[in-house]
């Protein structure tokens, strides 16, 4: 108790509590602006916190990861582009309802799960950082390959109805995901010898060329306008209190799912998001409005990829070893202040470990308020003429792109993907497969090399692990599904009839 | 939109020429420092704490910009294409001695003018506490008993530290599984995870976890002991005289003017010589360690030397 009120007392101060409010701000514009990242801004901010205290230094890098994830939300959102990777699954349903009139109930939603999501998966970490972290560290290649193919076989999930497009798109992402070197022999695959191809397919432009671009260019095509003078309806900005009531479940299994992807070492909320989506689509009895404006699958994505910020912190606060990107470069700013995450900093310096706990719960409290209030404001966004925005999403796009790297081939991955992204919407191919396929395809392949590596080329071996049999049985129930369901539907029709009879 | 409007380059053509005639005016802008990581890893934190450690001396701004990819080839042939005028300058890591021998880029020390080199980093060999090895020798010992019973995670295959692997089964006649990761830190987690038995790193990327007692530090791959790790020995002093080190310097396009070079390596010796950068060393593990012009050339030309008679050899023993 005496450590938490030091913990408490060490952040109550005006300069820490003012990085703290700058961080969450400075995070907000970088989580807009799809290109710019939450692993980018920490790390282009670390160096100016060398010169100030640890705590203000903390203050400031925590203030923009807890603020540039739920704003990532918004461009998801109001404009169908992710401000960030996290918020892909945001978008499916997010989008949907600005397309009703209901961007502010949506930007609603965005800000009060997100901070749900937070806030969980921080008392996550301030009561249970020990077994979640061990539970973490469990996860070899043989555990990465199943959550992976748990991720994959979600694909039927997310085709919005056309399941057969949905696994021709999902298998281009697969196929896209192995240009670059190989994982296990360094081996050049499909770069036509041109280096820029050795890191492979840059994700972020893609994202942004196949939403946002590709978006753009159907609207043109279609002429559109209508669509914007429809979506100016902004609505009510928080949620009705039955509504509320109705999203309490998704949001919190949202939180506890992407709250152990998030812990779980080299997957964060991208995968958490899409996992906690599913997972809701197939647990609500109302599973079909998914990816067509439901409340319950925009909370239950933004709580989860906001909770994968608590189960991150907690792997790199207790063992040192780095959740996502962004604690990555968090640990080499603990190191650089003398601080070292680990075991040790539970024992020896737990006011300090309370002290990272206040300070993300006021970012994520700051951080709903800024969403709130500036529900309104941002979806004025919607009330500007069609070809203003459509210009505005190009140059953002374009900028966004080019600023990850510096490089002009992810442009033109930009460009390319957004061509490709006109294509499939005009003929009816779902996004979301693909994307899927990008983001796991180097993780499933590379973790299942590693794990026949390890069991020496033996396939039966890796079945002896628990936590594989249990993603493979849930791989197994997601593909099963809604075969389950389609035979109750007919059930359920058949009763239907009877009085009809 | 990727080439700038024609009156502009006109513009700074003009401005060129105007700069060329006064020798004594550079550094009259801000100076790019080109770095081939992404921002957060080692090669970022070093090149920034120099850049604003050398700024003031050059009365410029220095202002870092990330190409990363292909193990650094891209920023290399970046950099080597700007004009030698010295206002685009780069981070030159031990991969620029490496990058032609695996084939990303035909590019090498002798094809950029090199400023100075800042510092350099050993590798470390560590296993889990649990673990029944307690030295080096038992780990030999059991590596030579049972030829790839232990499996050694690497930060993938083509990076420094897996070369040193590969340097440490030829010196010593062990062999071992490799399990290649992208990158030191998912390698650590799974030696830390107990899901591989070992892994090669830098001495700064296992520093912490050895101090928090999750990971055992058996030999350092290098001449001397290191700083932050006094107590483990050094595989020179058990009788193996492998290591090749990681390191960090600076260059810029071929044909820069002496003048300008020196001019640079100057400020960056001045950065080098403040406690500022003997703490940042301290802090990531890395020993604090300048060479001149002249030395930074003779080394790197060495090390590239190295790599380019080593790589095959190695690669050949990794697949029999």
């Amino acid at each position: 108790m005496a450590e938490i009120l030091a913990g408490l007392s060490a952040v109550l101060a005006w300069p820490v509590l003012g990085f703290l409010a700058i961080g969450v701000c400075l995070g907000a514009v970088f989580g807009a602006l799809p290109g710019l990242t939450a692993t980018m801004g920490v790390a282009l901010l670390t160096p100016l916190t060398f010169w100030v205290s640890p705590e203000q230094g903390l203050a400031m890098l925590l203030g923009i990861y807890c603020g540039t994830i739920p704003s990532g939300g918004i461009p998801a959102i109001l404009i169908n582009v992710p401000g960030t990777p996290a918020s892909i699954a945001a978008s499916w349903d997010g989008y949907a309802l600005t397309r009703k009139g209901q961007a502010g109930l949506a930007l609603g939603i965005n800000a009060l799960a997100s901070t749900t999501g937070q806030l969980t998966s921080i008392a996550f970490l301030a009561f249970l950082a020990f077994p979640i972290a061990s539970f973490a560290l469990r996860f070899g290649p043989a555990e990465y390959f199943g959550l992976t193919l748990l991720g994959v076989s979600l694909m039927a999930g997310v085709s919005g109805g056309h399941v057969l497009k949905g696994v021709l798109a999902g298998t281009l992402g697969l196929a896209l995901a192995l240009v670059g070197l190989d994982p296990m022999t360094a081996y050049p695959r499909y770069t036509f010898g041109m280096s820029e191809f050795l890191d492979g397919i840059s994700f972020v432009p893609v994202m942004i060329g196949l939403f946002g671009l590709g978006e753009v260019l159907v609207q043109i095509s279609d002429r559109q306008s209508a669509q914007v003078s429809a979506a100016a309806a902004i609505g009510r900005v928080l949620p009705r209190i039955a509504d509320a009531k109705r999203m309490a479940r998704a949001t919190f299994s949202g939180a506890a799912v992407g709250t152990m992807v998030g812990a779980i070492p080299a997957a964060g909320g991208d995968i958490g998001a899409v996992i906690a989506w599913e997972q809701a689509r197939r647990t609500s009895s109302d599973g079909d409005s998914f990816g067509k404006g439901s409340l319950s699958g925009l909370a239950a994505s933004c709580s989860a990829c906001n909770a994968a910020i608590g189960g991150g912190m907690t792997t790199m606060l207790t063992l040192g070893i780095p959740g996502d990107a962004v604690s990555a470069i968090l640990i080499g700013a603990l190191l650089i202040h003398g601080i070292q995450p680990g075991p040790l900093l539970f024992a020896n310096n737990q006011a300090f470990v309370f002290s990272i706990v206040f300070l993300m719960i006021f970012a994520s409290l700051l951080i709903m308020v800024i969403g709130i209030l500036g529900a309104k404001p941002l979806a004025k966004v919607l009330s500007i003429p069609a070809p203003w925005l459509w210009a505005g999403i190009i140059v953002f796009g374009t900028v966004g792109a080019y600023a990850l790297n510096n490089a002009v081939t992810d442009v033109w991955a930009m460009y390319a993907a957004g061509v490709a992204g006109f294509l499939f919407r005009k003929t009816q191919i779902p996004l979301g497969p693909l994307v899927l396929g990008l983001i796991l395809g180097p993780l499933m392949e590379s973790n299942l090399r590693r794990a026949l590596i390890l069991s020496r080329g033996d396939w039966w071996a890796m079945l002896t692990r628990p936590i594989l049999l249990v993603f493979l049985a849930a791989t197994l129930l997601s593909l099963l599904w809604p075969l389950v369901r389609a035979r109750r539907g007919r059930a359920k029709r058949s009763q239907d009839t009877i009085p009809d009879a | 939109m990727t080439a700038p409007p024609l009156r502009w380059i006109l513009a700074g053509c003009l401005f060129a020429v105007g700069c060329s005639g006064n020798e004594e005016s550079y550094p009259s802008k801000e100076i790019k420092l080109i770095v081939q990581a992404s921002p957060g890893g080692a090669s970022d934190m070093v090149s920034r704490v120099m850049a604003s450690l050398a700024e003031g001396h050059l009365n410029v701004p220095i202002v870092c910009e990330y190409k990363p990819g292909a193990s650094g080839a891209l920023a290399f042939s970046f950099v080597a294409r700007r004009p030698s005028d010295g206002y685009t300058i780069g981070h030159a890591p031990v991969e620029i001695a490496i990058v032609r021998s695996l084939g990303y880029a035909d590019i090498g020390p002798s094809d950029v003018s090199l400023i100075c080199l800042v510092s350099k980093t050993a590798p470390a060999l560590v296993v889990h506490p649990d673990s029944p090895w307690q030295s080096f020798d038992d780990f030999i010992a059991a590596a030579k008993a049972e030829p790839g019973n232990i499996v050694m995670a690497n930060s993938g295959i083509g990076s420094i530290w897996h070369f040193n692997i590969l340097l440490l089964e030829q010196g010593t006649g062990a062999r071992f599984t490799h399990l290649p990761y992208g990158g030191s830190a998912p390698a650590l987690v799974s030696v830390i995870g107990r899901h591989s038995d070992a892994a090669v790193a830098a001495v700064g990327e296992v520093i912490s976890h050895v101090r928090a007692g999750s990971l055992r530090a058996l030999a350092v791959f290098d001449a001397g002991r290191a700083g932050v790790m006094a107590e483990v020995p050094t595989t020179h002093e058990l009788g193996y005289p492998i290591g090749a080190p990681a390191w960090s310097g600076f260059y810029g396009p071929a044909g820069m003017s002496a003048e300008r070079v020196a001019m640079l390596a100057d400020a960056f010796k001045t950065a080098f010589e403040t406690t500022e950068w003997a703490e940042f060393c301290r802090e990531l593990g890395m020993e604090a360690h300048y060479l001149g012009k002249e030395d930074f050339a003779a080394f790197a030309l060495e090390q590239q030397r190295f790599f380019e008679s080593r790589i095959p050899q190695l690669v050949r023993l990794e697949n029999p």
